[in-house]
């Protein structure tokens, strides 16, 4: 219909109703025609069967819309074991305690700030020895305040972690609680927190193992690592495998609580911090029972030593300050199995 | 000879390549390559629709478990799970994944990153924080990532303890801005007003503030982008009431209950003039002297999505206190009232209804609503978003279930999340109508 040759304005009713109805005819055509060719090459082509679902399909993801349950049919509060890892230490965090753990990681909180004043006075001072005690015993305090808020850090199953338990002198030589070295070592490290204890045996008895004091993960350089020094390696085996383990290739039963001591104090100490006692040669000198009654609780007789062990392990702090160590150590004699101490007591 | 259609592969191959080269051609005249064209900007190539090829028909039809998203889907929902006093976050993150805009903008995989390292960028994070919402997965999502970039891009956030939806909002609208261009330190002044990356294509509307001299009755007019618009509540220090509740019908189809304030009241309060009182005089550029004015908001631009942020958290002199009171809002609202060019009719007190409401250019959808509950200092975040057209739904963090729209409706409301029916097209020729929103 040539249209340019007309106006509008000159046609009558029902020739408009016709123009209109003719160009609506167009267009339904037009889509029709349209969509027929999609089904036809549909078809043609092979795909048409495509558009078809399957009921079960289609079920999995209804929504649900009941009373307690939220729309995928899950109970609600159930997440409570999410777990991710930090972007900034790679530690594993439980999902509902990041964002502290993150604030603290970055050092934004109000804690942190302190804590880091103090680790740097601390590395400052590592060779001064009583002087530090009163600011160990402070950051003791914060760090194990720190600890029990996240637990993820410190906690380990068979470790009290309301309990102070490292050596002061082993802080006092290696910075703040004796693994580190002041060399942060970010690059080469094991998380030993998921390790099983057969995992640490196996490798403890081929790498050095230190846990980093900054990165809170162990060394993996060969066992003469010179990054650690033995005592260092000694103490991270005791942590971990209670007092009968050694270093590989060297054989040592020595109580390693203070680097100062002389062999007799170290006999001392080790009869000191030992509950069980049976094994202990304390049995035979009177002067150990004295020391040991200072104890507290501890070993007043033979026959109650066994059975104050547990007590004694809480009771430690502030005892036998003479040698320089007010920290629990694990009793050194061979053969009754330590770490059930903490066992029980968890 | 059997007279049908038949379908060539060849001719076909030959047929998208001559095509193709003719996109490319065109795409390198038009000036400014909208994200609503089917070429990706910058590539000026077609996104083609998938076909399949013979081995990828002979796997399906051994495989006949299928589906299609339907209304009645879960896919595009998913829990968030609360890392701490997160839960700010999470509503915000729930109403920017249902956006629609935003989130066709990034299941089409439109964003290029621009910053040096692509894990620092948050514009990447959001792009897998919209795949992971919607993969349909029905456990919780940890967006333990995002609060990690956030912090580190925004200082003034980082730290573990409550704090407010609306400036977690703002502050990841500005650090997706920059990201969009590969700003991650904020030196470069970036002027939104011609910046075209997502974020400002979306949210970006621009403010404009009369400033008329009462002498001379000369105006002085600035323009200045913003990204949300904060509104005074009744029962706050500032004065509310200039004109009386209830006088006008209900503009925007809400419930006008007398006594009980509307979102188009808080709109009218928001973009009256305001007479400057006698401290406040200004030196007048026309007539040269200082004299007392009267200055008056209105929009001059409005954003694809606009958010509405009541003020309820007060902070004054006096007191800190939270204002509850019900402020009702509507599931559609039009903007026409409050626009600059609608400033003559309301001269003389009139608010003009728009007389054709064929227009829908200034015609909003409410999708997303973050409520508080609580106190000041101790309180907990939840939101309502829109899903499928019709349906809503109540993400109080790791938990999603079905609401009303009544539910929503009658919400207290903190942030109010709007969108754009009907997109324009914007091109230096002409505006088209181009897609519907819902």
């Amino acid at each position: 219909m040539k249209m340019e040759e007309m106006s509008l304005s000159g046609l009558d009713n029902s020739k408009l109703e016709a123009i209109a109805q003719e160009i609506y005819a167009d267009l339904v055509e037009d889509s029709c025609l349209g969509f027929c060719f999609e089904v036809h090459r549909a078809v043609k082509c092979g795909y048409f069967f495509l558009d078809d679902t399957d009921p079960d399909s289609m079920k999995d993801f209804e929504i649900v819309d009941q009373p307690g349950l939220d729309i995928f049919g899950q109970v609600f509060n159930q997440w409570k074991s999410k777990e991710c890892v930090c972007p900034n230490c790679s530690r594993s965090i439980a999902a509902s305690r990041f964002a502290p753990h993150l604030e603290k990681c970055l050092g934004m909180g109000r804690n942190s700030s302190r804590i880091a004043n103090r680790r740097i006075a601390n590395s400052n001072n590592m060779n001064k020895s009583e002087s530090d005690q009163e600011d160990n015993d402070d950051i003791n305090d914060n760090d194990w305040s720190y600890g029990s808020e996240k637990k993820g850090l410190w906690y380990l199953p068979f470790q009290n972690p309301n309990s102070p338990r490292r050596s002061k002198s082993l802080k006092h030589k290696n910075g703040k609680w004796g693994w580190s070295n002041g060399n942060y070592n970010n690059s080469t490290g094991i998380s030993y927190e998921t390790l099983g204890p057969e995992e640490l045996r196996s490798l403890l008895t081929t790498q050095c193992g230190v846990i980093s004091e900054h990165t809170k993960k162990m060394c993996t350089r060969s066992l003469r690592c010179p990054q650690h020094t033995d005592e260092q390696r000694r103490t991270v085996r005791i942590y971990f495998l209670g007092p009968s383990a050694v270093l590989p290739e060297v054989e040592s039963s020595l109580d390693n609580d203070s680097f100062d001591m002389t062999d007799s104090q170290a006999l001392i100490s080790r009869l000191q911090w030992d509950g069980s006692s049976d094994l202990s040669p304390s049995d035979s000198g009177s002067s150990k029972t004295s020391e040991n009654q200072g104890w507290g609780l501890g070993t007043n007789s033979s026959e109650s030593r066994k059975t104050k062990k547990k007590k004694s392990h809480l009771s430690l702090v502030g005892t036998a300050s003479s040698l320089g160590s007010n920290k629990k150590k694990k009793p050194k004699p061979p053969a009754p199995p330590t770490p059930s101490i903490y066992d029980d007591i968890n | 000879m059997c007279k049908d259609y038949v379908y060539d592969k060849d001719i076909e191959q030959i047929a998208k390549e001559e095509q193709g080269e003719a996109l490319k051609l065109q795409a390198s005249t038009s000036k400014e390559v909208s994200h609503q064209q089917c070429s990706v900007p910058g590539l000026g190539e077609k996104f083609p629709t998938w076909e399949t090829t013979k081995p990828e028909l002979e796997l399906l039809g051994h495989n006949p478990r299928r589906r299609r998203i339907t209304s009645s889907f879960t896919i595009g929902l998913r829990g968030l799970i609360n890392l701490g006093n997160t839960c700010f976050m999470n509503c915000i993150v729930q109403a920017l994944t249902h956006t629609p805009i935003l989130r066709d903008f990034f299941l089409s995989d439109r964003h290029r990153c621009e910053m040096p390292s692509p894990e620092l960028c948050l514009v990447c994070e959001m792009s897998s924080l919209f795949r992971e919402l919607y993969s349909g997965n029905p456990s919780p999502h940890v967006p333990y990532k995002l609060l990690h970039l956030v912090w580190i891009h925004a200082r003034h956030l980082a730290g573990y303890r409550q704090q407010d939806a609306h400036e977690f909002l703002i502050a990841a609208l500005d650090v997706l801005h920059r990201h969009c261009k590969g700003d991650d330190v904020g030196k470069a002044a970036n002027n939104p007003n011609h910046c075209n990356c997502i974020i400002d294509q979306i949210f970006t509307g621009g403010l404009q503030s009369d400033v008329t001299c009462q002498a001379c009755h000369g105006v002085s007019t600035t323009i200045d982008p913003c990204w949300d618009i904060s509104l005074d509540l009744p029962g706050s220090c500032t004065s509310f009431w200039p004109m009386s509740p209830g006088r006008e019908s209900s503009v925007n189809g809400e419930s006008h209950i007398p006594g009980i304030t509307t979102l188009t009241d808080c709109l009218r309060r928001f973009t009256r003039p305001e007479h400057l009182g006698s401290s406040a005089k200004i030196k007048c550029g026309s007539c040269q002297s200082y004299q007392e004015s009267t200055k008056q908001l209105t929009m001059n631009k409005l954003p694809v999505v606009a958010c509405f942020h009541f003020k309820r958290f007060e902070h004054s002199a006096k007191q800190r206190r939270k204002i509850t009171t019900y402020i009702s809002f509507p599931l559609e609202l039009d903007m026409t009232p409050f626009m600059a060019s609608s400033k003559e009719s309301r001269m003389n007190g009139q608010l003009q209804l728009p007389t054709n409401s064929g227009n829908n250019e200034n015609k909003y959808s409410l999708f997303a609503v973050v409520n508080h509950q609580g106190t000041l200092e101790s309180g907990h975040y939840t939101s309502f978003i829109r899903h499928h057209k019709d349906q809503w739904f109540k993400c109080d963090d790791a938990v999603i279930t079905k609401a009303s729209i009544k539910d929503v409706l009658d919400s207290e409301g903190y942030l109010l999340f709007y969108h754009k029916q009907v997109l324009e097209h914007e091109s230096e020729k002409v505006k088209e109508m181009n897609t519907q929103a819902y």
